[in-house]
C-alpha cells in the first residue's frame, strides 16, 4: 500500500490539521488578519464535513468517498488491536463536531478585525477540533484519552487567547485546574482498567466488560473514568466549573465549548460504559436486579443518579440566574444530563435519542452563545434584564433567539422537541425503572419552560429601559467592519443557518434520525 | 508470573494521587498546584508500569511501558501549557495566587 492510500481515510483529519498548520504558518509569516484566519478555518471544517458526511454513504458525494464500504462498522479483528476503527456512529460525531466548529469560525469573522490574537484563536480552534475528529474514531482508552487532552489543552489556551481580558484569564485558569484534574483522574482510571483486563482496547474491554477476573480493580477504574470524563461533560457534582468558564470567555469561544468540545465526553461515555450498562441489561429491565457487586448494575445506577442530579441541579440553578450566559450555561448542565440518560439506558434507540440530542445541543447552544455575543456587541450588557425590549429593535436576531430557546424547552416543530421526543420513548420502551428515567426527564423539561419562557417575556414583553444608545454604544468599541444593522453579515449567517435548522430538522426530521438510528444500531450491536 | 497481588502497589499509588489531588485543592500557590498535578498524573504511569511488569504477557507488558513513555510525554505538555497560564496571569494581574483571582463570581 502506498502512502496515500493508507492516508485516505484520515482526509478529514487531514484537512483539519493542515489548515491548522496554515493558519499558524501564515502567523510566523506576518499574515495576521482576522478574515484569513477566519476563511481558512471555515474552509477547512466545511470540506471536512463534506468528506464525513460522503462516507457515511450520502448519494450525492459518493464521487469523493474516501473510506471503502468495508472499512465502516468493522469489528476489528481479536488478535489485532488497532487504536482507531471507523464507525458510522463515530462518523456522525465527527459531523457534529465540524457543524460546531464551522459555525463557530463562520460567526467569529464578525469579532472587530483589529483585535489581535486571531491567528492564534483559529489555529487552536482548528486544533480542538482535529482532537474531536480522533475522539470520534478511537478503539483505545489511551488514543481516547489523548485525543480528548489534545481538544482540552487547545481549549484552554482558546479561553484565554486575548491574554488581556482579566476575566477571561480567570476562566482559563480554572478551566485549566479542572481540566488537568479530571485528565488525571480519566488516566489513573484507565492505568486500572488496563490492569483489571489486560489490555486498553475498548471494543475487547465492552465484550468482557462484567466477566472480569478483579471486579474491584475495574470497578475503581470505571469509577476514576465517571469522575473524570463527568468533568469534560459538565455533569453534577463536577460541574461547577463550566459555568465560570462559559461566563468569563469570549463569548464564541464559549459556544465552542458549550456546543462542541463538551460533546467530546458524551462520546467518550459511549464508548467506555456502554459495556458495563449492557451487562447490568442482561439481567433484566431492572437495574437492580443484579449482585451487589456486579459491575454493570453498579455502573448503570450510578449513571442513572448522575443523569437525574445534573437534569434536575441544572435546571434549578438556572431558574436563579440573572446573568443570561450564567442562565445559559446552567441550561447547558442540564441538558448534559438529558444526553446521559441515552447511555445509561442503552437501548439502541436511547443511544440513537442521545446523539439526535447532542445534534439538537450542538444547535441550540453554539447559537445561543452567538446571539449572546451578536448582542453584546451591539452594546446590550450581560443581565438577562438588560435585554429588555429587544424583541422591538432586533426583531429577526430576537425571533431566532426565541426559537433556540423554544427548541431547549422541546417545544414542538423543533429539534429540541424532536429530540426529547426520540430519548424519551426509548426510555418508556425499555420498560421497568426506565420509565421513571422519563418521567424526571419530562419533569425537568417542564421546569425549564419557566425559566426560558421567563427570558422570552423579557425580551418580547417588557418596555425597553429608557436610554438605549445602541448605535452609541457600538460606535465607541469601533463600528464592525462588516456591518449589517451592526452584528455582521458572518454572524447573522451562522445564526440564521442555525435557525432554519432548527425549525427545518424539527419539521421533518427524517433525513436526519434515519442515518443516526442505523448508526447507533450498529454501534449497539457490538461494531464498532 | 501469572497471579496478580495489585492490592499493595494500588494502594501505593493511591496514595500518590491522594498527595496530589489534596494538593491541588489545597494549594493556593499556582506552580505549586502544577507540582500536585504531576504527582497525581505520576500515580497513573506508576500503574502502568507496575501492571506491564507483571502481565502475563510480552505484547501486553510492551503496551504498558510505551503508554507509561507516552503519559510522562502528555504530562510534560500539560504543565507547559499551564506554565504559559501562570505567565499570562502573572503579567495580567501580577500574581499567580489562585485565591486572589476571583472576578467570576454571581
Amino acid at each position: 500500500m502506498d502512502a496515500l492510500t493508507l492516508a485516505a481515510p484520515f482526509a478529514p483529519e487531514l484537512v483539519v490539521l493542515a489548515g491548522a498548520l496554515l493558519v499558524f504558518l501564515l502567523d510566523v509569516a506576518g499574515v495576521r488578519r482576522l478574515e484569513v484566519g477566519g476563511a481558512i478555518a471555515s474552509a477547512a471544517t466545511a470540506v471536512a464535513f463534506v468528506l464525513v458526511i460522503a462516507d457515511l454513504g450520502f448519494a450525492p458525494l459518493a464521487g469523493v468517498r474516501t473510506l471503502g464500504a468495508g472499512r465502516i462498522d468493522l469489528v476489528p479483528g481479536a488478535g489485532a488491536a488497532p487504536l482507531y476503527a471507523f464507525s458510522s456512529l463515530g462518523l456522525v460525531f465527527q459531523g457534529l463536531f465540524l457543524v460546531a466548529a464551522f459555525l463557530v469560525a463562520l460567526a467569529s469573522l464578525g469579532r472587530p478585525s483589529t483585535e489581535r490574537g486571531a491567528p492564534i484563536f483559529y489555529g487552536l480552534l482548528l486544533l480542538a477540533t482535529l482532537g474531536m475528529l480522533l475522539v470520534a474514531i478511537a478503539s483505545d482508552l489511551i488514543f481516547l484519552l489523548l485525543a480528548i487532552e489534545l481538544t482540552s489543552i487547545a481549549t484552554y489556551l482558546l479561553v484565554g487567547y486575548t491574554r488581556r481580558d482579566p476575566r477571561s484569564l480567570e476562566a482559563a485558569m480554572k478551566f485549566y485546574i479542572v481540566g488537568a484534574l479530571s485528565s488525571t483522574l480519566s488516566f489513573f482510571g484507565a492505568s486500572l482498567l488496563f490492569g483489571a483486563y489486560g489490555t486498553t482496547n475498548l471494543y475487547a474491554i465492552r465484550a468482557a466488560a462484567g466477566t472480569v477476573g478483579y471486579p474491584v480493580l475495574a470497578l475503581l477504574g470505571f469509577g476514576f473514568l465517571v469522575a473524570g470524563l463527568a468533568f469534560k461533560t459538565t455533569l453534577v457534582p463536577f460541574h461547577a466549573w463550566a459555568v465560570d468558564v462559559y461566563d468569563g470567555a469570549p463569548s464564541e469561544v464559549s459556544a465552542f465549548l458549550a456546543g462542541g468540545t463538551k460533546k467530546v465526553g458524551v462520546f467518550a461515555f459511549f464508548l467506555v460504559f456502554l459495556g458495563p450498562v449492557l451487562f447490568a441489561r442482561a439481567g433484566g429491565p431492572n437495574p437492580f436486579s443484579g449482585a451487589p457487586f456486579d459491575i454493570g448494575p453498579v455502573v448503570q445506577v450510578t449513571l442513572a443518579a448522575i443523569a437525574v442530579l445534573t437534569m434536575t441541579v441544572g435546571n434549578v440553578l438556572a431558574l436563579l440566574q440573572k446573568e443570561m450566559k450564567r442562565m445559559l450555561a446552567y441550561s447547558s448542565i442540564s441538558q448534559a444530563g438529558y444526553i446521559l440518560l441515552g447511555v445509561t439506558i442503552g437501548t439502541a434507540p436511547a443511544i440513537a435519542g442521545a446523539t439526535l440530542q447532542v445534534l439538537a445541543h450542538v444547535l441550540m447552544k453554539t447559537g445561543a452563545f452567538l446571539v449572546v455575543a451578536a448582542v453584546a456587541s451591539l452594546g446590550v450588557g450581560p443581565l438577562i434584564d438588560d435585554w429588555r425590549g429587544l424583541g422591538a429593535q432586533r426583531p429577526a436576531l430576537s425571533v431566532a433567539f426565541a426559537l433556540m430557546l423554544l427548541s431547549l424547552a422541546g417545544v414542538p416543530l423543533t429539534i429540541g422537541f424532536v429530540s426529547k421526543f426520540v430519548l424519551f420513548s426509548a426510555a418508556v420502551e425499555a420498560q421497568g425503572l426506565y420509565v421513571w428515567l422519563a418521567v424526571v426527564g419530562l419533569l425537568n423539561s417542564a421546569l425549564s419552560v419557566f425559566y426560558y419562557g421567563r427570558v422570552l417575556k423579557t425580551i418580547f414583553f417588557d418596555p425597553a429601559p429608557a436610554p438605549r444608545a445602541t448605535g452609541a454604544v457600538a460606535g465607541a468599541a469601533g463600528p464592525p467592519p462588516l456591518a449589517v444593522g451592526g452584528i455582521g453579515y458572518a454572524r447573522a449567517a451562522a445564526i440564521g443557518i442555525i435557525a432554519v435548522a432548527i425549525v427545518a430538522i424539527g419539521i421533518y426530521p427524517q433525513p436526519v434520525l434515519g442515518p443516526i438510528q442505523s448508526a447507533a444500531s450498529h454501534f449497539w450491536a457490538g461494531g464498532p | 508470573m501469572t497471579t496478580l497481588a495489585p492490592t499493595g502497589f494500588v494502594a501505593l499509588s493511591g496514595a500518590l494521587l491522594g498527595i496530589g489531588i489534596f494538593g491541588i485543592l489545597t494549594r493556593r500557590n499556582f506552580v505549586l498546584l502544577l507540582i500536585a498535578i504531576e504527582i497525581a498524573t505520576n500515580a497513573a504511569i506508576l500503574n502502568f508500569v507496575y501492571f506491564a511488569a507483571f502481565a502475563p504477557s510480552a505484547p501486553l507488558g510492551i503496551s504498558g511501558q510505551s503508554i507509561a513513555v507516552v503519559l510522562v510525554g502528555f504530562a510534560a505538555t500539560e504543565v507547559a501549557v499551564g506554565l504559559a497560564i501562570v505567565l499570562a496571569l502573572h503579567r495580567a494581574k501580577g500574581t499567580i495566587n489562585v485565591a486572589e483571582v476571583t472576578e467570576l463570581r454571581s
